[in-house]
């Protein structure tokens, strides 16, 4: 622990290295904070202060009304709306499928366990951009083009793995005796999911449904291409046509872009453990 | 627990919905793209096999060997440049520098927004009138050097890649969790013997998350690197000049085209080149340097 240790007075190449060393940290902060920042700030101008003014000048009045513009003219609030529907069913749905999963091949030792096994694992690896061809396809015949319904099942669908892999994690540290247990005393297999193997995963099942709502929400791709009607855009699809609506209106759009990226930052803020869990673990063992 | 005869039709009743998901959203479209990918097909017409002539095809365009090239380049810029940087980071923020936790929290903010908000903020930063960038050369009198950024061939590629190579905080996030758990006595040994910061750095720390944390960040970030789409098709939709395409792009367009075998192709090129990284990346690191004897403290208890 460097705070514990006694230092000596810093002197020579521990002094540059010191000195380098916050240089480094201040600078990676700044990298991030800066352009945050400026356009929070930008988004709060008029246009004639943002296109005249130096970038680092403040408004001298804070123009909320660019994000009551932002929400109401390009109508951003049916927009964020759309993202909480779809993306809270499909962390409904995944989670509740997930855990399913997860218990039978965490808790049981059947034949083909160590297949579907493989089968999870490789599934976080599998690059879904490559599929996008099929997923458009299967989409489509399954009747699903420009639903709800289509975008909460893919979701819901390619968040499986990871759901799986972060829930399984949790089932496998909870000892077998206690299960052995219940069974002893009649508890059958629903009755052990229900009131042992669930409450005791609880943890991993708040991981993995904080990373797959976190998914859902930033998810660009598959929305822009299983979707096209305006009524059915989610936030991130919809911020990508104000580039076209208020291709002039330079304020309004910065306004546009704090909205989507605001209620990440609070959720992150809140769920900063389950977050920071659930993006490393699965990478550290998957 | 073994598996009692009364417990197996609930426990496939309990699997099927996961399985059939895997079924229908992985195990089909894989097998899916590699089929449709030697067929000459529009989605609606009947497909007629091709055998190969998609992938020739693929390999005479210039804009895809571009798109290829430019993912080979990503990937390595990732692998190579930003791992290293987020290493240092999580070296330095794993010795606990005050206020650590606000600088992890802080430089892990761009792994929570979503690839298309920060696509748009950087496209207002490039911007040639209004963007922040020529904003801060020209108030610090270098506003000679300020152009368009997205729209010159010289600066477009390196301008998409270079603005993510400094969010480093996910993979310093990873490597940050394997350092808290190599045993401490190695650091207090070494600082008994009067070895900086530094050297225990290079001779204790990186040679104990070589083969864990940051393989498995070098392997990421060029598995990230061969998947970019978000970024160019907001920044420049691979303008100008195709110079700035990317495989996923490229395959995207084609599906635009309803040409559904030579997007498949791409897609079958995309997932050979990243299992080829990876089996790359792997070789590089188990075939060198001597196996690590050291054991770490997490291991032994």
């Amino acid at each position: 622990m460097s705070e514990t240790r006694v230092r000596p007075a810093l002197r020579g190449r521990e002094l540059i290295l010191a000195v380098l060393r916050w240089i480094l940290i201040v600078f990676f902060a700044l990298y991030t904070l800066f352009p945050l920042v400026w356009l929070f700030i930008s988004s709060l101008k008029t246009n004639f202060e943002f296109l005249a003014g130096s970038p680092f000048a403040l408004p001298a009045v804070p123009q909320w009304q660019n994000y009551i513009n932002a929400l109401t003219v390009a109508g951003l609030g049916r927009m964020l709306l759309n993202s909480v529907i779809v993306g809270l069913s499909a962390t409904v749905f995944n989670v509740v499928v997930a855990s399913m999963g997860a218990y039978c091949i965490s808790r049981f030792r059947f034949r083909g366990r160590e297949r579907i096994f493989t089968l999870f694992t490789a599934g976080i690896l599998v690059p879904l951009n490559a599929l996008m061809v099929p997923y458009f396809v299967i989409i489509n015949k399954l009747g699903l083009y420009n639903t709800y319904g289509g975008m909460i099942l893919l979701y819901c669908a390619i968040g499986i793995p990871m759901s799986t892999f972060l829930i399984r994690g949790l089932m496998d540290s909870i000892p077998m005796e206690l299960e052995e247990a219940a069974y002893i005393d009649g508890c059958g297999f629903f009755g052990r999911f229900f009131h042992i193997i669930l409450p005791l995963s609880r943890t991993g099942i708040v991981t993995a449904a904080t990373f797959e709502f976190l998914t859902c929400w930033n998810e660009f791709v598959f929305a822009n291409l299983i979707v096209s009607s305006e009524k059915l855009r989610t936030i991130q699809v919809g911020i990508r046509y104000f580039t076209n609506q208020f291709s002039t209106d330079y304020v309004s759009m910065y306004a546009a872009i704090m909205i989507s990226i605001i209620p990440s930052i609070i959720g992150y803020i809140l769920f900063q453990e389950q977050i920071i869990a659930g993006m490393t673990s699965g990478a550290v063992k998957g | 627990m073994k598996l009692e005869r009364t417990d197996r039709a609930p426990l496939w009743a309990f699997l099927t919905p996961a399985l059939v998901l895997m079924l229908v959203f992985f195990v089909i479209p894989v097998l899916y793209v590699a089929v449709v990918s030697v067929l000459k097909w529009n989605g609606i017409s009947a497909p007629e096999f091709r055998a190969v002539r998609n992938y020739v095809l693929l390999f005479k365009d210039k804009a895809f060997v571009r798109s290829v090239l430019n993912n080979v380049i990503w990937a390595l810029v990732a692998g190579f440049i930003q791992v290293p940087l987020a290493m240092v980071m999580a070296i330095i923020l794993s010795r606990k520098p005050r206020g650590w936790k606000f600088f992890r929290t802080v430089y892990f903010f761009p792994q929570v927004i979503s690839g298309i908000a920060l696509a748009m903020l950087w496209r207002a930063i490039y911007n040639a009138e209004t963007g922040l960038l020529n904003g801060i050369l020209r108030s610090v009198g270098a506003g000679h050097l300020a152009k368009d950024w997205l729209g010159t061939i010289e600066t477009a590629f390196p301008a998409v890649l270079i603005y993510w190579i400094f969010y480093v905080g996910y993979y310093m996030v990873i490597m940050m969790a394997d350092i808290t758990t190599i045993d401490e006595s190695y650091y207090e040994a070494a600082t008994i013997d009067g070895a900086t910061d530094f050297q225990q750095a290079i001779h204790i720390t990186i040679p104990l998350i070589r083969r864990t944390s940051l393989l498995t960040c070098i392997t990421l970030a060029s598995v990230m690197g061969l998947r970019q789409f978000e970024q160019v098709y907001m920044l420049t939709n691979g303008q100008p000049a195709n110079t700035t395409s990317t495989i996923v792009l490229y395959m995207y367009k084609k599906l635009q085209d309803s040409n559904y075998g030579m997007a498949s192709a791409s897609a079958v090129i995309l997932i050979i080149v990243g299992v080829v990284f990876i089996v790359c990346i792997r070789a590089i690191f188990e075939g060198r340097g001597e196996t690590v004897k050291v054991r770490k403290g997490r291991a032994g208890r």
